[in-house]
């Protein structure tokens, strides 16, 4: 009420101050208006093509599809069948889940012990850990190829499954011990006290507090995992298993540039990464934030 | 949920435990008997590989063994990662010759002796220039496959007539009709060369060029023994005519279109449904592709045509250069010993030609089989040449034959710079042991 | 495994009968971390030290080691290796350079960018949709990155936006940014400058906003305008987030890889091609694993000093437990 009697109380003041304020203001809108426009073309523009026929994508630009409406599904029929991009779909999940899920009770077990156990070393040790994060898989490829090899692990999923844990370790580590570290002492105590055993303090007292934490940590590295086309590159050489960046790739060598295909085939591959990121974008943004260190 | 989480990790140890367990086998020793089930790698996708299939498919239906075929277009990087991996395909039909000889004396493949097959009762059917492919070191490897004449240049009949152009029987009788289309509003040329997966189809220009300006002697010199320095006048004579058509002014979109598109891009730009040029030099595979893969709707002989690549200089004999693709065995076992005997037999040649995807080097393959014109005709060019060259840039050791094709793309590009960039591309050959 | 907790203070008799080395305090400790330094012993130390023995060396098609060359690969690499590093031409040219282009054009401008949008978008009521518009790319696989940058720069006006604006707008002739030597590398950095600008964006608004807005406000009113209020106030505080940002687009540089693979090759000639994609190809499509090694060798080079910058700035943080 006392607001409206206020307005009411001095309107000119009000409307002229508003537009002088949206007027030193228009520079900003603008500005990020162009920028809003420029970063959302290009996604837009494949998605819309992803739904062309292919004829139309060869003989018009995809702005002009409004013009004259005539949209299909049958771009991802034909890359789901005939590129076999539905097995790559199942292919990246079987890649990616086990990839994601080892380093993160590996590390996290590990970073507990970091956290609440004294022992001989440990900081060090811990260091040394910390110091591999920036280590370039391309230092392990010629040895990592000739290990699976020896292992004879090397025509299936494990070897590509063992390189993405060992070099998503060193980050689970460092971003887990030093969320762990942060966690109430006396809780910890406490349930020493209690005669609790380190598993069990690690799995019901640890774990349930570190929930945020170690989904960050899970979502970075199901999409690095899931994103990744180096490692699949090299460790995964059985055309069945191809991951989707590998199929993408194969698929522009196959077919040149035919983007009914390969528009589609990149939709595919960039789905479940923006489920991920508008479902879990508070964790997603935690998550790369906190990989800024590797 | 702790619960959970054990089974989890249970689950996922177990599954890491076993797959450890599983290891592959290690060849060795004779002729093993085989596991019902072969598999085959090569670089074919799309309707090539739907035509090997063929094949495949027979050979199942005669013995009983399964195949299974693998394909990449980044044939080297994945058979040199399974290589490595000790995971190589059991047989693989590869390419370039000059890896054949290198994983020969790498001691990955094994010879046709081996497998327990008569090499000299195999080659009878092929003539030298096949058997020298697959012969290293006095042992056979392998047999070629298929073959493909690179001396093919694509046209449109119907293009030809309106505009009343006869085939060309010289290179200034092509450089004349190049104009002509230009002068009258068309883009001549196409051509796709992006990268280092697409740099072969320079090469393969350049290699045409050569073979006709300064002779199969040359070229031998050149390629195979490095006699003739990269250097040399007669290469910069050869690039010289190469520029007069891949220039700025004759190719569709101009130069850098050229090393920005693909090599099945370029096909699109003669014979797709939206095209933009009227000719197309390319192996005799163009035809597969364009029809199978690009456009369906094209009909051979008024759509789609080749005629042979023209003769440059009167004094050197018109010679085909070409290339061949050469089947290998890397698993010893008597599936893959029944297969490599029946790659190399007229039957699975017939069938596989019939799909109008290939030519065969197989002498015993009826001429009939082929589907039509196009392919007989390419067959025939194959068959009657006097001397037939392989694709040179193939045959060149180690990363020469790729760096080649990064030459030529820096050449069409700067042609001024062609002298540094010859003398910079002869000293890398050199410093890699080739021609001294 | 917890099944097996029994209920109850048992902590006291386990451990009695055991050797010396249990008794010791934390000795469970070692037992937690073990997976994780097996892991990383076999898969990432013992590598990396082999690869260094392998940079010695020229490999067979198997990868495996035929004979030792000394320094020769590091010595073919920076002296005969025109691919790498050209010096004959001036300016320098190669892998190694277009790197060092990389480092500079990438990291300043998804910096300035990341910088600019924090600062204006935190003025405007639409801030969290700006945000997500601008941060969404960072989810995307740099596979498909490439792939929408591909169709974007393609050629032809009728299907590439970026040349049917320079058509539409400046009746520009089509310009074929992949394929030219001149564009290539400026292309492909600012597809690469689209995907990565939200994650300077992010941590630089994070950083703002940490700064308490009493500060702001004491100096809008001793009559500071909102430049000075940046430049002053803002600006210095944002130095060490800038520097996180900095270290981590630098290191995402040395690694860069997927995005060039997928749209140049390192093409037209050499004119995009980057270390790591280099490494890539002499590794496996020309098969030469001990040269590919030493390029690994050099990435590692150049990835230490911000290890050790990363590593020290974490020390300095340390919280002693």
């Amino acid at each position: 009420m006392t607001v409206a009697a206020e307005a009411v109380g001095r309107p000119a003041a009000t409307v002229t101050e508003r537009l002088v304020h949206f007027i030193t203001r228009t520079p900003v809108h603008l500005a990020l208006l162009a920028i809003a426009v420029i970063w959302l073309v290009p996604t837009v523009g494949l998605a819309i093509t992803s739904f062309r026929p292919r004829d139309d994508i060869h003989a018009t630009g995809w702005w002009t599809s409004f013009n004259h409406f005539n949209f299909t599904l049958h771009n991802y029929d034909l890359v789901l069948e005939n590129t076999k991009m539905g097995s790559s779909f199942v292919n990246s999940i079987i890649i990616t889940v086990p990839s994601t899920l080892l380093p993160l009770t590996i590390g996290a077990a590990a970073a507990y012990a970091f956290s609440w156990i004294r022992f001989p070393f440990r900081d060090t040790i811990f260091l040394m850990i910390v110091a591999l994060m920036v280590v370039p898989i391309q230092m392990a490829l010629v040895p990592l190829l000739r290990l699976f090899r020896d292992l004879g692990i090397a025509d299936w999923y494990v070897g590509i499954w063992l390189a993405h844990t060992a070099f998503g370790l060193p980050l689970a580590v460092f971003l887990l011990r030093n969320f762990f570290i942060t966690l109430p002492r006396d809780l910890i105590e406490a349930a020493r006290v209690d005669g609790a055993s380190n598993l069990r303090i690690f799995l019901r007292v640890v774990l349930p507090l570190s929930v945020p934490a170690l989904a960050s940590y899970g979502i970075f590295q199901f999409l690095w995992v899931w994103n990744d086309l180096l490692m699949a590159l090299v460790f995964i050489s059985n055309s069945d298993l191809f991951p989707m960046t590998k199929r993408i790739t194969e698929m522009q060598g196959t077919y040149g540039a035919e983007y009914h295909l390969l528009a589609s085939g990149a939709f595919l591959l960039m789905i479940v990464p923006l489920i991920v990121f508008f479902a879990l974008q508070r964790y997603f943004v935690q998550g790369l934030l906190a990989g800024s260190v590797k | 949920m702790t619960k959970r989480w054990a089974a989890l990790l249970a689950v996922l140890l177990l599954a890491v435990g076993t797959a450890t367990a599983c290891g592959g086998d290690d060849g060795g020793g004779g002729t093993k008997e085989g596991t019902g089930t072969i598999t085959i790698f090569s670089l074919w996708g799309g309707s090539e590989q739907e035509a090997f299939q063929k094949v495949l498919t027979q050979f199942t239906k005669d013995t009983g063994i399964e195949t299974k075929y693998e394909s990449a277009r980044d044939f080297l990087p994945v058979i040199r990662t399974r290589l490595a991996a000790d995971n190589p395909p059991m047989m693989a039909i590869i390419p370039r010759p000059g890896f054949v000889a290198e994983l020969a004396k790498d001691d990955v493949l094994i010879s046709l002796e081996d497998l327990g097959l008569d090499a000299g009762q195999i080659n009878e059917n092929y003539s030298d220039t096949w058997t020298k492919l697959t012969t290293i070191d006095g042992t056979v490897y392998g047999v070629v496959a298929k073959a493909n004449s690179k001396s093919t240049v694509w046209y449109k009949p119907n293009s030809f007539q309106e505009n009343g152009f006869e085939i060309p029987k010289t290179w200034d009788e092509l450089l004349e009709i190049t104009k002509q289309y230009k002068a009258k509003g068309k883009t001549p040329w196409a051509a796709g060369a992006q990268g280092d997966d697409n740099s072969w189809t320079l090469t393969d220009w350049f290699e045409q060029i050569y073979a006709r300006q300064a002779g199969p002697d040359k070229y031998t010199q050149l390629f195979e023994t490095g006699e003739v320095p990269f250097n040399d006048q007669s290469v910069k004579d050869a690039v010289n005519e190469m520029v007069k058509i891949l220039n700025d002014q004759y190719v569709a979109g101009g130069i850098d279109t050229v090393l920005g598109i693909s090599f099945v891009d370029s096909i699109g730009r003669v014979f797709g449904k939206n095209p933009k040029a009227e000719m197309l030099y390319e192996g005799g595979f163009v035809g597969g592709i364009a029809i199978g893969e690009v456009n369906p709707s094209l009909k051979p002989g008024t759509d789609i045509d080749f005629f042979e690549f023209p003769q440059i200089n009167p004094d050197q004999s018109v010679d085909v250069v070409g290339g061949g693709d050469v089947a290998a065995a890397f698993v010893n076992n008597e599936d893959v010993s029944k297969l490599m005997e029946y790659l190399a037999s007229p039957e699975a040649g017939e069938i596989w030609v019939s799909t109008g995807a290939i030519a065969s080097p197989n002498e015993s393959v009826l001429e009939s089989a082929y589907p039509n014109e196009l392919v007989k005709k390419e067959a025939r060019e194959l068959k009657e040449a006097k001397s037939f060259l392989f694709d040179g840039s193939d045959l060149l050791p180690g990363t020469l034959g790729q760096n080649f094709g990064t030459l030529l793309q820096n050449v069409v590009k700067n042609p001024g710079d062609k002298d540094n960039l010859l003398d910079n591309y002869q000293a890398d050959a050199e410093s890699a042991g080739f021609g001294s | 495994m917890s099944s097996t907790a029994v209920p109850g203070p048992v902590g006291k008799p386990r451990g009695r009968r055991l050797p010396a080395i249990f008794r010791r305090p934390g000795w469970q400790g070692l037992l937690f971390i073990l997976p994780a330094v097996v892991l990383l012993g076999a898969l990432v130390a013992y590598p990396l030290v082999w690869t260094i023995v392998y940079s010695f060396g020229d490999t067979n098609s198997r990868l495996d080691i035929v004979s030792w060359v000394g320094f020769d690969n590091y010595e073919r690499l920076f002296t005969r290796d025109r691919v790498f590093l050209n010096r004959d031409s001036f300016p320098p040219e190669g892998a190694l350079v277009n790197n060092l282009k990389w480092a500079l054009l990438y990291t300043t401008i998804s910096l300035a960018l990341g910088l600019l949008i924090a600062v204006l978008a935190a003025r405007v009521r639409y801030e969290s949709i700006v945000k997500a518009i601008i941060f969404v790319p960072m989810a995307i696989a740099a596979t498909a990155v490439a792939i929408i940058w591909k169709f974007v720069y393609e050629p032809d006006p009728d299907i590439g936006a970026a040349n049917a604006v320079l058509h539409g707008a400046f009746n520009l002739d089509p310009i074929v940014f992949i394929g030219r030597a001149d564009t290539v590398n400026y292309a492909i950095i600012f597809a690469y400058v689209w995907a990565s600008t939200g994650f300077a964006m992010v941590v630089l608004s994070a950083a703002l906003k940490g700064i308490p807005e009493e500060i702001l406000e004491a100096a809008r009113t001793d009559g500071a305008n909102e430049w000075h209020i940046f430049r002053r106030i803002q600006f210095p505080l944002l130095s060490l987030p800038m520097a996180v940002v900095t270290v981590w687009l630098t290191i995402n540089v040395i690694k860069l890889f997927d995005v060039i693979y997928v749209l140049s090759r390192g093409g037209p000639g050499n004119s995009s091609e980057v270390i790591a994609t280099q490494m890539f190809d002499e590794l496996f499509q020309n098969g030469e694993g001990g040269y590919a090694a030493a390029i690994a060798v050099v990435m590692l080079l150049l990835i230490i000093p911000l290890m050790i910058w990363n590593i020290s700035r974490f020390r300095s943080e340390r919280v002693v437990t």
